[in-house]
């Protein structure tokens, strides 16, 4: 008798999970993602894994498209004065959060006040410390006053961090994330995974397709290929070099590559010694073959470059050679600064960022050679980001796309550059004068001319090197329709369906 | 008994305020901190400062750990500082998995690791004792995480008999949910079945030649009964503590084996909060681990003195 109940217990479980399996939204989309989300608030965020939740939850004032325009998002359009000075943004009417309320000018302003707070801590607040004043001209008209001329002002509200997030809410936005997205928060558990729904009232007609999105946490790449190998995952977003050989030759899988501008660099910090004379940091950059540093690092999965500046973009200066590696040439060039026998150092790289750790040992073995000893040390990141950043003479960093040219070099370069000084620590008033001027360029001619001539002085004077821009890979199964990779890295899945 | 169960238990008080204290001051000591790992990259000194007062780590560390202390005994476990959420909920939702987890596994490796160990003691110098050595020692030879991987390529990957790693909640369905503990409660008893049946393996040949088997024997008593009855119940007071240590170490995280899986557990919710200084949930983190592992040696002490009276009356040496 009891085996009997036993028996028909365990039948019913199995008849109702398989009930509960073909139940599941037949538009569920699952994407992984190889780290935990620190938080859901966009204003704090500053990983990958934490803007695909962004752009799913949250919008910006504007957006950037995946051919790198700017495209209207939240505001219909904007305006600005000739002396590029006075912003005025016109809010798109009728949009709502995913609360039920409307969205207004009233909360673009707090967003943007939170962001200059800085105990929030926001890596977008340098971005807004250019406005001097703003105010809301009615309910849907925003405007902003700037400190100093600025063309590419509107380009900042499609940055990562700066979402529209209610006035009404701000407290309790990394429980609880209400945005005016295509999706709506429906649930986190911290390493496990994170739930959106379709946003019913989303303000883009017929969007979004998907019913639902589950982003789980795998840290494992190896699992996250053979889950998509099963069937168990839809998309693995921003796979690692290594791993997509595999993806490729597997036959239901596809690999979505697009390039970016996002670089890891090899930082020389110019107020430490050796790296204070330029003609050491030459010997080094004269030392370092790019192109054997792209197998290495990234598996050739990217493209040398001079600067943040990708070869994709049209201002790349395609006559400056990429550098092959001359140990003899760098040898010559270090007896000349006083090393005729070289030197030792120690090169820091975060650990637990594959890609940073061999770009490292690349640098560590092609500096060989050239007389140069490299001891790579790896660093915990919250160590790296507190004692080695902007802190140590020589070490391995790295950085996401920016959204147009001016803020991909402007802050690296210039000597009030906002990230220049926590970096490498370079002034150059040649350089100055160009970055000032081509933020202030009339022409395309005139503009591309100018980063030109940045790009030959970046290396010609080498604060760092920056070996490569690398590709975002995406790994994609067949039932997976309407997706294409973002050269931001952002997650866009308002057109993506998938199939039975 | 009772007497006995309360002097523990005022032991384990002691234990856990002791160990709060210790790591207060290892974390305090640790390099880095929350403040840098949130403000992020580039972040100016006036930033982290702001970052500090408002999280209120500017203040004196007494100040700190009694503000802490304050909360934990009023049941508050306090609030994460990076995921700015309270900490009870996303502790008792990994808590509970790896306890799922540590249920699962222990079963599992008491029936199998206990019958194999009787199996080779009774058996002792035949092939099946061979048999079982040499599993055993391939058991505790090959690292675990050897094992995680070697699942994954053949049930997920070239089978795809089985879920490679994640977890499913139960609400996804009976079948979904005990497939992903497949692999990792398999990996588990790989690991811990080795010890279990060696112990049990070598008390049980040791009870075995005690005066009070051979009589039983010679009473003329089954065999079963002798080994069942008489012989096991002395056999498995080592194996009791050992399982009580192994329940404890399975609550308190199997980091390797929860990486692997991307199994979302107490060890890896420690690796995250450590990995970001965030102070509130390692100690809670910590604290419910240090308590599971008390509980599960109170457990097996009060086991080992309902077993052998000798112990509760003061009497044993162990």
């Amino acid at each position: 008798m009891v085996k009997r109940l036993v028996a028909r217990a365990v039948l019913s479980a199995f008849l109702l999970s398989g009930t509960a399996l073909s139940a599941q939204a037949a538009g569920t989309l699952k994407v992984a993602v190889d780290s935990n989300l620190n938080t859901l608030d966009p204003a704090k965020m500053k990983g990958g894994q934490e803007y695909v939740a962004a752009y799913l939850l949250f919008n910006g004032l504007t957006a950037i498209a995946a051919d790198m325009t700017l495209k209207p998002d939240l505001a219909e359009r904007w305006e600005h004065s000739a002396d590029l000075k006075t912003w005025t943004f016109f809010l798109k009417k009728g949009v709502k959060f995913h609360s039920g309320r409307e969205m207004d000018a009233e909360d673009v302003l707090a967003t943007i006040t939170r962001i200059q707070d800085k105990a929030t801590g926001s890596t977008a607040r340098v971005n807004f410390e250019i406005v001097e004043s703003m105010k809301a001209v009615d309910s849907h008209t925003v405007e902003f006053t700037l400190k100093s001329p600025y063309s590419g002002f509107a380009e900042l509200f499609g940055e990562r961090q700066a979402r529209i997030v209610p006035r009404d809410g701000l407290d309790t936005l990394a429980s609880n994330p209400v945005g005016t997205g295509p999706f709506q928060f429906v649930s986190f558990a911290p390493g496990d995974r994170m739930v959106v729904k379709r946003n019913p009232t989303y303000f883009e007609a017929g969007l979004p397709k998907l019913d639902e999105v589950v982003i789980r946490i795998l840290p494992e790449t190896a699992s996250q290929v053979a889950a998509l190998t099963t069937g168990e995952l839809d998309l693995a977003w921003n796979l690692p070099p290594e791993a997509v050989d595999k993806v490729k030759a597997t036959s239901n899988l596809k690999a979505e590559a697009v390039p970016t501008s996002t670089w890891d660099g090899v930082i020389m910090n110019g107020t430490t010694k050796p790296f204070d004379d330029v003609r050491v940091r030459r010997a080094v950059a004269t030392a370092l073959d790019k192109q054997a540093i792209t197998q290495i690092a990234l598996f050739g999965y990217g493209t040398p470059t001079h600067s943040p500046i990708p070869p994709s973009h049209p201002y790349f200066n395609k006559d400056l050679p990429i550098a092959k590696g001359d140990p003899a040439a760098a040898k010559k060039m270090l007896a000349e600064a006083g090393y005729p026998n070289g030197f030792e150092v120690t090169l820091y790289t975060p650990a637990g960022r594959a890609t940073r750790e061999r770009l490292g040992l690349a640098v560590r073995e092609l500096l060989k050679p050239a007389g140069i000893t490299v001891n790579v040390q790896r660093v915990p990141f919250d160590v790296f980001l507190k004692d080695i950043e902007g802190k140590a003479g020589f070490y391995i960093d790295g950085f996401f796309s920016r959204p147009t040219i001016d803020t991909s070099v402007y802050p690296w370069y210039h000597s009030r550059g906002s990230w220049n000084a926590a970096l490498w620590n370079y002034a150059n008033p040649a350089m100055d004068k160009l970055l000032d001027g081509a933020r202030q360029a009339t022409s395309e001619e005139e503009a591309k001319k100018l980063y030109g001539e940045v790009q030959a002085l970046a290396v010609q004077d080498a604060p760092g090197v920056i070996p490569y821009v690398i590709n975002h890979v995406n790994g994609v199964s067949a039932r997976v329709q309407g997706f294409t990779s973002h050269p931001m890295m952002f997650l866009d899945l308002r057109n993506v369906s998938v199939g039975q | 008994m009772l007497l006995y169960t309360l002097t523990r238990l005022a032991y384990l008080a002691m234990v856990l305020v002791v160990m709060s204290i210790l790591v207060f001051l290892v974390t305090q000591a640790m390099p880095g901190d929350v403040a840098s790992m949130i403000a992020g990259q580039f972040a100016s000194k006036e930033v982290i400062d702001a970052i500090t007062v408002k999280l209120g780590l500017d203040q004196p560390l007494i100040v700190q750990y009694g503000r802490w202390a304050a909360g934990i005994l009023q049941g508050d476990l306090g609030r994460s500082l990076v995921l700015e959420q309270p900490v009870a909920p996303i502790l008792m939702e990994a808590l509970s998995r790896s306890l799922v987890l540590a249920v699962v596994a222990l079963a599992v490796v008491t029936v199998i690791g206990i019958g194999l160990g009787v199996l080779a003691a009774v058996r002792r110098g035949r092939l099946a004792d061979q048999m079982v050595s040499g599993v055993s020692y391939l058991g505790i030879a090959v690292p675990d995480f050897f094992w995680a991987i070697v699942l994954v390529l053949v049930f997920g990957s070239y089978l795809k008999w089985l879920p490679t790693g994640g977890y499913a909640p139960l609400s996804d369905g009976f079948v979904p949910w005990a497939s992903h503990l497949v692999l990792p409660v398999v990996t588990l008893v790989l690991m811990l079945i080795a010890r279990i049946a060696r112990l049990t393996r070598s008390s049980m040949i040791d009870v075995l030649q005690t005066n009070y088997v051979k009589y039983a024997r010679a009473k003329g008593l089954p065999e079963t009964v002798v080994i069942v009855r008489h012989a096991l119940r002395n056999a498995l007071l080592p194996t009791i503590t050992v399982l009580a240590i192994d329940f404890g170490l399975i609550l308190g995280g199997v980091v390797v084996i929860e990486t692997v899986f991307s199994f979302p557990g107490m060890g890896r919710l420690l690796l995250f909060a450590i990995q970001r200084h965030d102070l509130p949930l390692i100690q809670a983190t910590i604290l419910i681990i240090s308590t599971a592992y008390c509980l599960a040696n109170l457990a097996a002490d009060l086991l080992y003195a309902f077993v052998n009276p000798k112990i509760r009356h003061g009497m044993g040496n162990a």
